[in-house]
């Protein structure tokens, strides 16, 4: 792997950076670079929040993901997904939580896109919703194939409080899980 | 030197490098996009025996910092540019009343209260002159997470040297960007440590303001014996008011000529790929991280450019800024803002056909704006 980027968009308060700073931690404790730069507005929550991701093997510059550029995006909000689709390159993947989320046909033939129901998994199978930021990072690196799995999952766990492991042990499984089943 | 390598954001490395260089007092008042400097801080300083307070307002912040500083503390405050704004007067008093201090100011769009969460390079003409009169500005402006640990660290030396206040710009994309940093080890940095001086000598023979006419007053801490007065008024050897004719050109002048005369000692900057450019980019901040990325994609298609990246911003490495200029032709100053360190470039240069590629609507200049806008020169 020489470059990944990635996207993440939701509104403020999600939980969308915290999914940024794992990857970008776990790819520099793997060796590489990584590198999370987060945009959000004065309405900090509620406002379209978006987290772009960059891992590299070589050293990072322009801390932003080009438009155009990038390989993966993942939104859980309507207007944070129309205002940040475009930055996807075509043929891209595009994982959005069909409750919050509705791309049009047109979006459907230009971006490779999955439907999982994030929230919904966080909420009702996890039984905590804060664990879908873990859920959107084991679906965007199952996807991906970004990081190696043991390696992202224990940056993960260094970042959350230890009474919290086990939950987001299950969140990131349940993640890959349904990830696996969109690709299928 | 041996360094170690943290994973975090620039504001929080601005706050663990200030504790790192004994600063035991901060106080502020948070202000996006810098509010985690305070918060970080606000953490730290209390295990070193230190003190962090969040004050009624900017105001009351730098007012505390300047008190800190008054009883011979390191001390910080951070904020962004409407903070600044309201701390001009109190600058101009720490410039005048010679009182050392670290400002971080996470630049964000302006005028006003602006654009809270987004970037901007619009402070760097404020903070040449943040309060009115005449003093000599030392700013530095971090280009990478590593120089959010490495200038903040380096203010706090150059302040007590200079006896002055010293800003550090970082911008709201270097400040909230999370990656890696290499920075300095916390041995290596007490190590470089230089206290600023003092006076050890008989208190009836302590004068703190005479002294020679490019050196900086000696403060000693106050409550330690040693007795004068801090104004803002124009001020004899021993701080008094005066008007005094000679007094008070010699003040000004030498508040100006400590700074002035030892320019080499603050000068900093980075020379990216300038060995054989034949365009030369100047580009500071997060933009000099766009302006690299943009070198990458010119040199691959054989475009020779390169970058000169000013590290301390005020006052300017102009000599090195001509020394260039006079040999590349092609010159585009890249910056957030419209045009305030390009009319720098263009004074130092002596040419008025500097390019500039300037954005103020909040958002990053991308890599690829600045390859299309080198191929139209």
């Amino acid at each position: 792997m020489s470059k990944t980027l990635m996207r993440f968009t939701g509104v403020g308060g999600q939980g969308v950076l915290l999914a940024g700073e794992i990857f970008a931690a776990a790819k520099i404790k793997t060796g590489g670079h990584g590198l999370k730069t987060a945009t959000y507005t004065s309405q900090v929550r509620g406002g379209p929040t978006v987290v772009d991701i960059q891992l590299d093997d070589q050293e990072i510059y322009y801390p932003y993901a080009n438009d155009g550029e990038i390989g993966f995006m993942l939104s859980v909000a309507e207007m944070s997904y129309k205002l940040f689709k475009d930055g996807v390159q075509e043929g891209g993947t595009i994982v959005v939580d069909p409750n919050l989320v509705h791309p049009t046909d047109e979006d459907r033939k230009k971006w490779n896109i999955h439907e999982i129901p994030i929230i919904t998994i966080a909420k009702e199978e996890v039984g905590n919703v804060i664990t879908q930021s873990v859920v959107a990072l084991a679906i965007a690196n199952t996807m991906m194939n970004a990081i190696d799995k043991d390696a992202l999952i224990a940056t993960m766990l260094s970042k959350v409080p230890a009474k919290v492991h086990d939950v987001n042990k299950v969140a990131y499984e349940l993640g890959e899980k349904y990830a696996k089943e969109a690709m299928a | 030197m041996a360094t170690r390598e943290i994973i975090s954001t620039g504001n929080e490395l601005a706050a663990i490098a200030a504790v790192d260089a004994g600063c035991m007092f901060f106080g502020g008042y948070p202000l996006t996009p810098s509010s985690e400097v305070m918060h970080v801080i606000s953490d730290l300083l209390p295990k070193v025996g230190g003190v962090a307070i969040q004050m009624e307002d900017e105001i009351g912040g730098i007012c505390a910092v300047i008190g800190a500083g008054m009883v011979g503390q390191r001390a910080l405050t951070a904020t962004s540019g409407p903070g600044m704004s309201l701390k001009a007067e109190q600058l101009g008093l720490a410039q005048m009343a010679e009182v050392p201090l670290v400002v971080v100011n996470v630049m964000r769009g302006g005028p006003s209260t602006g654009l809270p969460t987004r970037v901007s390079q619009g402070d760097i003409l404020q903070a040449k002159n943040p309060s009115h009169g005449d003093y000599k500005s030392i700013t530095f402006c971090a280009g990478s997470l590593a120089e959010c640990y490495t200038e903040v660290v380096r203010a706090f030396n150059v302040a007590d040297r200079f006896m002055q206040p010293v800003i550090v710009l970082l911008d709201e994309t270097i400040g909230h960007m999370h990656g890696k940093a290499d920075i300095p080890t916390v041995e290596d940095v007490k190590a470089g440590i230089v206290p600023r001086k003092s006076f050890d000598g008989p208190a009836e023979e302590y004068f703190p303001y005479e002294c020679e006419h490019d050196q900086p007053a000696v403060l000693n801490p106050m409550y330690k014996g040693y007795r004068y007065h801090f104004t803002g008024l124009h001020h004899d050897k021993n701080g008094f008011p005066t008007e005094e004719i000679e007094t008070c050109r010699k003040l000004i002048q030498r508040l100006e000529d400590k700074v002035a005369l030892h320019e080499d000692e603050v000068e900093s900057y980075e020379e990216f790929e300038m060995e054989d450019a034949e365009v030369m980019i100047v580009a500071y901040g997060s933009v000099s991280l766009a302006a690299k990325e943009s070198i990458r994609h010119l040199r691959a298609e054989g475009i020779k450019a390169g970058l000169f990246r000013p590290i301390t911003i005020w006052p300017s490495p102009a000599a090195k800024i001509k020394e260039h200029t006079d040999k590349i032709k092609k010159v585009l100053v890249v910056e957030l803002n419209i045009g305030q360190f390009h009319s720098e470039v263009q004074r130092a240069a002596a040419r008025l056909d500097i390019e500039g590629l300037f954005k103020v609507n909040g958002r990053p200049i991308s890599p690829y704006e600045i390859v299309n806008k080198v191929k139209e020169l």
